[in-house]
């Protein structure tokens, strides 16, 4: 399973059933990808009714979760796939769970912008906030750009990317403590950037987990609680043995 | 050629023939002109071994020197070689001047397959919307630019207009893509940065709405001292009627700049109307009224409601709309006329008509109607007042409601302005019933 060899099955409908299923989360990844850049707009412009649409729409994230969910237990119970097709199917099934977790963080982001949206802006205009939900955009995005290509070293250079995240999340922590301090009447503003910064974080998290899912279905082999340097050793030598 | 197998044959008689003289001297004839036979046959035999031998290496040797028969093929085949060697070279340059100039072109070119699965495409394409070189060949392309309106656009069957997006990789372009199916289902994905359109685009909607803005403070303020020097008694008689026209340019300029704020505010708001349950018939009645309380009014107006059904949309944005349609009819009927509005539905959608017996719109001016400020007959409309924005706001209302403005006139009959709303439109009066029940 080195690439996207989902061609060699006898029984056409079964490959056309896992390309389909396929499909279908890489869709949903697309929705949710809009749902995070629409909450982060709606945070920097001080958009409230955007904020709110985002908050309105992450009913349909559900429903998409729940049909892929169903159409994977179709192909589970009807086809009975094993090996690489499994590999597929297993990862497909988590991959959208924490796609599903994404769109409730985003759902979030977008109720708390349009909150945010009344109140007096900051000065800076949530620059940090911004560049951080970018990188987080960033990361979803190769993270399914990823899943669609079947590249497991890309994944792996996004799954290290979740520490820069972590940092940022850290600094604009302290920035959010410091402006406290200095002046209380930003208490109420600081707390909710803080919300929203942790469920960018918890995004970020999310998306180095849908890469491990991509590693898992490429090499079949399970990277959690692995520190990626081991991985990457692994990756490199099944990369060797595959070309040799 | 004639010349040369002649040769070859009296080559072939003269060694039979030699054989036979032998034969006749020395021995049994047959066996020498048999001899003289297998002679022919080897050399012959050796000559086709040299001759495949060659057409085996060709790269390698040159060719033999043959003589005779075996020399005009061997020249035939090099002649051959060479042109086929030449078209091949014309073709191949030709080919490379073609990928190099789409892979020059400003635009970003992507070759879909059937399957909607990437073919081929250019080093734009691949920079605009971060498409990797080999892998991305064989993948779908849905599957890499996830965005769902392009999904959506994707799968549908309207290709004749391009769709703007915002890039997954460089959030701050936009592009342009437009799909151009050709033979075999396969189809051309065109791919254009149209950042700089949008951002003058923007620019230009900015710049209206500031304007009108700003226009409108001192505006107020010369109004004011306007309506209170035409009230003032004590004013030279001499002077009334110039604040009198003073007075009604002044409200004139204000119509202007409400339309104007009106139809930015429209324009700037994207996507569709919202969907709020508004019920048509009892706003029409109510401009019915208003309508037969105006003082400049023509004799009849009347009002026709054949469905009692009313639309999902934007309840303000409807009633400027249906207003405007309304007094544009009124505006050009003169007082002995009638305006006839008219509420119905079919199979296909609503549509609200507004008839009028008037003066009728020459046939070459209907297309552009709904332009901003366009004037059928500049010296009569002038007069009549309206701010010559009336049509461009029904216009862009219906579009954000899906729907379209339709025109149809006769030269001193009068016109028919038609607003046509998409069933999905329509709120039934059946489900209204049921809620209230």
């Amino acid at each position: 399973m080195e690439t996207a060899d989902l061609t060699h099955h006898i029984s056409r409908r079964f490959n056309e059933d896992l390309e389909k299923v396929r499909n279908q989360v890489l869709q949903m990844g697309g929705f949710v990808e809009q749902q995070l850049h629409k909450a982060i707009t709606a945070l920097v412009e001080g958009d409230s009714r955007l904020g709110e649409s985002v908050a309105t729409d992450d009913y349909k994230v559900n429903g998409m979760e729940v049909s892929i969910d169903e159409e994977c237990s179709r192909i589970l119970a009807i086809r009975a796939p094993a090996a690489g097709d499994l590999r597929v199917i297993v990862a497909i099934i988590k991959t959208i769970t924490d796609l599903e977790r994404i769109g409730d963080e985003g759902e979030k982001i977008g109720y708390i912008a349009s909150r945010l949206a009344t109140m007096e802006r900051p000065a800076d205009k949530y620059r940090e906030v911004k560049h951080l939900g970018r990188q987080v955009a960033q990361m979803v995005h190769d993270a399914l750009d990823a899943f669609a290509r079947m590249d497991s070293q890309a994944a792996l250079k996004t799954a290290r990317e979740d520490k820069m995240v972590d940092e940022e999340y850290e600094s604009i922590h302290r920035q959010c403590i410091t402006f406290m301090m200095e002046d209380p009447r930003t208490i109420r503003r600081a707390l909710e950037i803080m919300w929203i910064v942790r469920a960018l974080e918890r995004i970020g998290d999310h998306a180095k987990n849908i890469c491990e899912y991509v590693i898992y279905m490429v090499h079949g082999k399970d990277i959690r609680h692995t520190s990626l340097e081991d991985v990457a050793k692994q990756i490199d030598a099944a990369h060797a043995s595959s070309r040799g | 050629m004639v010349a040369m197998w002649t040769f070859a044959l009296a080559r072939l008689a003269g060694i039979l023939l030699l054989g036979l003289c032998v034969g006749l001297l020395v021995g049994p004839v047959w066996l020498w002109i048999l001899a003289a036979a297998c002679l022919y046959l080897g050399w012959q035999l050796l000559t086709l071994y040299r001759l495949d031998r060659w057409l085996r290496l060709r790269s390698q040797i040159d060719p033999p020197v043959l003589g005779g028969i075996w020399g005009d093929i061997v020249a035939q085949v090099v002649r051959l070689h060479r042109r086929k060697q030449f078209h091949k070279q014309r073709l191949v340059q030709l080919f490379r001047e073609l990928r190099r100039s789409t892979a020059a072109l400003p635009d970003g070119v992507i070759i879909l397959s059937p399957q909607r699965e990437i073919v081929w495409f250019n080093r734009q394409a691949a920079r605009l919307l971060g498409l990797k070189r080999p892998v991305d060949v064989g993948l779908r392309i849905d599957n890499l630019i996830r965005s769902p309106e392009f999904v959506l656009y994707l799968h549908g069957d309207d290709y004749a207009m391009p769709l703007v997006i915002r890039p997954p990789v460089q959030l701050d372009l936009y592009l342009a893509l437009q799909l151009v199916p050709y033979g075999g289902g396969q189809s051309l994905l065109l791919v254009r940065d149209v950042t700089r359109q949008m951002r003058l685009e923007a620019m230009r909607k900015d710049f209206v709405a500031n304007a009108s803005h700003e226009l409108r403070t001192p505006l107020t303020v010369i109004s004011g001292y306007l309506d209170t020097l035409a009230d003032d008694a004590t004013i030279d008689p001499a002077w009334s009627g110039p604040i009198k026209d003073m007075r009604a340019q002044a409200h004139r300029m204000n119509a202007i700049i409400a339309d104007l704020l009106v139809l930015s505010r429209l324009e700037s708001t994207d996507g569709e109307a919202p969907r709020d349950a508004i019920d048509v018939p009892s706003m029409l009645e109510r401009m019915h009224r208003d309508a037969l309380a105006s003082a400049e009014r023509p004799r009849q107006v009347l009002l026709e409601l054949e469905s009692e059904d009313g639309l999902f949309g934007s309840g303000h944005e409807l009633e400027s709309a249906f207003t405007n349609v309304l007094v544009n009819g009124m505006k050009y009927t003169p007082a002995e006329g009638t305006v006839r509005m008219r509420w119905w539905m079919d199979a296909e959608g609503a549509y609200f008509s507004v008839i009028d017996s008037g003066i009728g719109i020459p046939p070459e001016h209907i297309p552009r109607l709904t332009e901003r400020f366009y004037r059928v007959d500049a010296g009569r409309s002038r007069g009549q007042g309206g701010s010559g924005l009336g049509l461009a706001i029904v216009k862009h209302a219906l579009q954000r409601h899906g729907g379209w403005l339709d025109v149809q006139s006769t030269e001193g009959k009068g016109s028919t302005f038609t607003c046509h709303f998409p069933r999905a439109r329509i709120w039934q009066q059946t489900v209204r019933a049921a809620e209230s029940a």
